[in-house]
């Protein structure tokens, strides 16, 4: 009956036109609420999962776009008072549900994406799954409840309810093992997982026991915080420490950090604690090596500083950066201490506080919540991630910047935070951020880390201008673009093997040929590759159909433990293991990467790549790449992308005679 | 869809959006003339617009007839009551035939829509027109007079209704000095009417060749509350007499084409009495749920109705058997805060789950006080009904009446 009616809502809106679509939706979120809340609704609303897309329920909302939904948000429209709102959502998680399973092959979300997705929707909302809902969420939502919580069971049945909790567990580990420079969704899964285990009520069976070290990192990194007593009484504790206990306090929150990445409160009061200790403590507690405490000890009164500034139990991810960017050795560039006391007196403008407060509330001062960005993005350079934004030149651009020329970064960060303005140059012409039109996101960026936060907005319309400015001419206007924006170090060589007016592949001999003598050792002299390269990859999503233009930073070509060669590459995505179809899945631990790497093997990458750039002067071996390889790589391409851009006569034109 | 060059060319005077839906899905050429804020929207999705400000008719009201005239359009529709003198203006230029201003004008016209019924031979009730509140006070003690009433007997109310209003608005119920003074100055002149008791309820006829050809009964459970299609048996045991009145009003009112929507009473005597007509889509969204159950477009069956390259078989095999087709019956309730103060939005539980209820297009409060309401004054939203058992949906439409839907 109620399925019927729902049917019914659903072929009215599917046959209105689409300027009518608005005002028949409602009928359909009624019928579906009645849908949920009876028995077996949820199946049933999974069922017609692909017709209500088709409809047009989603069109004009967030979730008209469910690459870009965020799994944390679900926490709130799940126990929204607004029963459009719980109806909307609950759906939208069917859909993906059924898109997880294979039952409905959709346009932009592969069943992976879906599935990696649910698993954090699970995550975020374990509580509501495992508990009936408390006073507060049914007064809100009365028998709204009710839905929210068949739906997270109907999830977990689903994605296999025994295991849930140990596929959290490891997707949490999958994502740290890229070390983010954001991990506040981390660690929102790590506390649900904590509570369902402090709570008597849950019976997790025999599952969760690998969530030990995720949830001491954040809640009881030692011997002396090992009950999660509260920074207060934590201090006090410290305040009565010989050397020899702090000692043993130091190395566990070091182990703690550098084993996941992620730092607990306890760790920033010691750290505070032990700077009247000894910089022999400091350096244990920050876990260095010889290379980072040499740099501590050279640059001492700078890290006291930053310690003082940067570092409390609201900012404790500064701590992993400070531990990193020392491990680096940047500090001995010349310019890059000056510049670091340069950030420590920053006075930031009205407009870089109000963004900042708007992005992560007010509980810490601007400056501060700036510098431990600073510090993150110096330590983990390929941390940055967009975020759900278009803006993955931006985020690239950061990134590289952070890892090839950190100072010229700094520069960039105070630019835009104290004058709220970035003036770049094009081919000799000035762009100042602020005179020019819209970039590539419409809104401004709000679940960035801090220094994107600042910076996207502002090089984001650069790099739309420069875009602009090179509308008319001929060819890919990345070839221009991108050496003038990302630094002197991208190749002025650059090929791309897609005919931009038509799609159509075309040289793309030359083009491989290129790039095999540019970057594989065995065909360039064994050079490794000098400098972080701007590339393009053409997405595909894990059936291989292409998804889109992307912007990636090649960092490394080496050979794995395994002895193939692989190319390592920085993906500014969010979560860089994915699963690009054909067999080609992206690798982001355990072939050799190290922190936020992304690697496949050569050809594999080679078959998925559009854009790069190389030196002109330093190219290899053009000849010496075998026909064999590159058949092999055209072949993936063949089956993945490349389907219906390819046509023999134009594709291979140059392949015969390498020039 | 593609229109057929053979069919006619349509103007909806307003802008409503399932009309422009029903006429963008239909093999009629079309153009929306509406005020210009709809612009960028019809610009946004395709829809033919012209701009036109539909304020009383002046000198140029010859300008947009003449700009229709100039498009090949060959007939205006009109949606609201504010546009129908607007058709009448247009289609006497587009149709050339100068009677239809005269007719449209009577329809815009309490009183003069009574009178032209009354000579007709139709059966109205007591009325006059007042110009002030004095008027009002006369009448209502005159016809408190004519029932006999002692003084200090209650009252019998009088029904006050703005000449020019639509439906419900401007539409009040007068039983004491006290409520004349509440009627604002704006709502004057006016038409008085006795009360009479009796069953409300309203027609909705599709006429072509002056012939009707679907005639609906839409029946009220409470006035300006509730209604429903198809009607109850007992009062479509009425339907012989009712067309035959809907036939006379035809008549009288020289109709011979469109869509017409007079308002009736019966007594308990079976005796039937004219209230009012409208030459424009019903309010209460009578049209959709007729689309509910019937399964055509009403707005498509207007187009149909006013098009005069529409033939006979074209229309008769338009519309479908009345009551005999209709898939059950459909309802709706106009939602009034009851509580002086409200702060959300709640669906009753026991509406929620009752099986008919289908949807509602109710919004969250965006105010906590609750203006006090005058006249039939506008409901915050409809909530959809719709069952197979008539006798349960009036019930159910009645008990809405009692519930709170903002607390």
């Amino acid at each position: 009956m109620a399925v019927a009616r729902l049917d019914d809502a659903l072929a009215v809106l599917a046959d209105s036109l689409e300027f009518a679509k608005p005002a028949r939706v409602q009928r359909v979120l009624d019928a579906a609420r009645r849908v949920l809340l009876s028995k077996d609704g949820c199946s049933a609303i999974e069922a017609r999962a692909e017709a209500i897309e088709e409809a047009g329920l989603f069109a004009g909302s967030d979730w008209d776009s469910p690459q870009s939904l965020v799994p944390s948000l679900t926490q709130h429209s799940l126990t929204s008072a607004d029963a459009n709102v719980v109806v909307i959502e609950a759906i939208s998680e069917l859909r993906l549900l059924a898109v997880a399973r294979g039952r409905y092959r959709h346009p932009v979300v592969s069943a992976e994406q879906a599935h990696h997705y649910l698993a954090q929707v699970l995550a975020t909302n374990l509580t509501l799954l495992f508990t009936p809902p408390g006073e507060a969420q049914r007064v809100g939502q009365g028998r709204l409840a009710g839905i929210a919580q068949s739906v997270l069971e109907h999830l977990a049945d689903g994605i296999g309810f025994e295991h849930i909790v140990d596929y959290l567990i490891d997707e949490i580990w999958r994502i740290l093992q890229q070390r983010p420079i954001q991990t506040g969704p981390v660690r929102q899964m790590i506390t649900q997982i904590a509570i369902c285990q402090a709570n008597p009520a849950i019976d997790l069976g025999s599952s969760g026991q690998g969530a030990d070290r995720l949830i001491s990192s954040l809640f009881g990194p030692t011997q002396a915080s090992r009950e999660d007593p509260g920074v207060d009484i934590y201090r006090e504790r410290l305040q009565h420490m010989d050397t020899g206990a702090l000692q043993m306090e130091a190395g566990g929150c070091a182990r703690a950090m550098h084993d996941t990445g992620l730092v607990s409160a306890y760790h920033a009061v010691l750290i505070r604690h032990l700077l009247t200790q000894g910089d022999h403590l400091l350096a244990e507690a920050l876990g260095l090596s010889s290379t980072g405490r040499d740099c501590l000890l050279c640059y001492r009164d700078l890290v006291h500083v930053l310690v003082e500034k940067a570092i409390s139990p609201h900012t404790t991810q500064a701590i992993y950066g400070l531990a990193l960017m020392l491990e680096r050795g940047i500090l001995y560039q010349q310019p890059l201490a000056p510049a670091l006391w340069r950030q420590l007196n920053l006075h930031l403008c009205p407009q870089a506080r109000q963004r900042l407060a708007a992005s992560f509330g007010e509980a810490v001062a601007p400056e501060v919540r700036l510098l431990e960005g600073v510090l993150c993005i110096l330590g983990q350079p390929l941390g940055v991630g967009q975020g759900n934004n278009p803006t993955c030149q931006s985020a690239r651009a950061l990134s590289m910047w952070a890892y090839n020329d950190p100072d010229y970064l700094l520069q960039m960060v105070a630019w835009a935070a104290r004058d709220d303005e970035i003036i770049m140059h094009f081919e000799g012409q000035t762009i100042s951020s602020r005179q020019v039109g819209e970039g590539l996101a419409a809104t401004a960026p709000l679940d960035l880390d801090a220094v994107s936060a600042l910076v996207v907005p502002h090089l984001d319309r650069i790099y739309a201008e420069m875009g602009r400015q090179c509308s008319g001419r001929e060819g890919d206007p990345h070839r221009w673009v991108n050496p003038e924006f990302h630094g002197w170090w991208s190749g002025r060589g650059f090929r791309i093997n897609v005919d931009v007016a038509s799609g159509q592949i075309v040289d793309l001999g030359d083009f491989l040929r290129h790039f095999y003598a540019s970057y594989h050792p065995f065909h360039n002299g064994n050079q490794p590759l000098i400098h972080p390269q701007p590339a393009g990859i053409a997405v595909t999503d894990s059936s291989a159909r292409f998804v889109g233009w992307h912007a990636i930073t090649i960092l490394r070509v080496a050979l794995d433990p395994q002895q193939v060669m692989r190319v390592f590459f920085y993906n500014p995505n969010n979560d860089s293991g994915q699963d690009w179809g054909n067999e080609v899945v992206v690798s982001t631990a355990g072939n050799g990467e190290r922190y936020g790497e992304s690697s496949l093997p050569f050809e594999q990458f080679a078959s998925r790549l559009y854009i790069f750039h190389y030196d002109p002067l330093e190219h290899g071996e053009l000849a010496s790449v075998s026909a064999e390889e590159l058949e092999q790589v055209a072949e993936h391409m063949k089956s993945s992308w490349a389907e219906g851009r390819w046509s023999e006569s134009t594709a291979w034109n140059l392949l015969a005679e390498p020039d | 869809m593609d229109y057929d060059p053979e069919k006619g060319y349509v103007a909806l005077l307003g802008w409503s959006l399932n009309a422009v839906e029903a006429a963008a899905k239909f093999d009629r050429r079309y153009v929306v003339v509406a005020p210009d804020w709809a612009e960028e929207y019809c610009a946004q999705h395709d829809i033919p617009y012209l701009a036109w400000n539909f304020e009383r008719l002046n000198d140029r009201s010859m300008e947009i007839a003449e700009q229709l005239q100039e498009m090949g359009v060959d007939v205006a529709i009109p949606l609201y009551e504010e546009t129908v003198e607007w058709a009448g203006a247009i289609n006497s230029v587009l149709l050339d035939n100068p009677r239809l201003l005269g007719q449209a004008m009577l329809m815009r016209d309490k009183s003069l829509m009574k009178r032209r019924a009354q000579l007709g031979g139709i059966r109205v009730g007591i009325f006059e027109e007042a110009h002030d509140r004095e008027d009002v006070i006369r009448f209502l003690r005159r016809v408190n007079q004519t029932l006999l009433k002692l003084d200090g007997d209650p009252n019998d109310p009088i029904h006050f209704k703005a000449f020019d209003k639509a439906g419900c608005l401007g539409h009040r119920v007068i039983r004491t000095p006290d409520d004349v003074d509440s009627i604002p100055e704006d709502e004057f002149p006016a038409l008085m009417e006795s009360h009479l008791d009796g069953w409300e309820f309203a027609v909705e006829a599709w006429v072509h060749e002056g012939k009707i050809r679907f005639l609906n009964i839409s029946e009220y459970v409470s006035l300006g509350y509730s209604v429903y299609v198809p009607a109850s048996p007992e009062l479509e045991s009425y339907r012989e007499q009712i067309t035959r009145q809907v036939e006379k009003l035809i008549k009288t009112f020289d109709i011979e084409f469109g869509f017409i929507h007079p308002e009736y009473f019966v007594t308990s005597d079976g005796e039937m009495y004219f209230g009012e007509v409208a030459y424009r889509p019903p309010g209460f969204k009578v049209f959709e749920l007729l689309e509910r159950v019937y399964g055509f477009n009403a707005y498509q069956g207007m187009i149909l109705a006013f098009d005069p390259k529409t033939t006979t078989e074209e229309i008769e095999a338009f519309f479908p058997r009345e009551v005999v087709d209709a898939k059950g019956h459909a309802g709706c309730f106009g939602v009034y805060p009851r509580l002086r103060v409200v702060s959300r939005l709640e669906i009753p539980e026991e509406t929620e789950n009752h099986p008919y209820f289908e949807s509602h297009e109710l919004t969250a409060p965006m105010e906590e006080t609750v203006t006090k309401r005058t006249a039939f004054g506008t409901h915050w939203g409809l909530v959809y009904f719709v069952g197979e058992d008539p006798k349960e949906l009036h019930q159910l439409l009645k008990r809405q009446e009692e519930l709170d839907y903002y607390i």
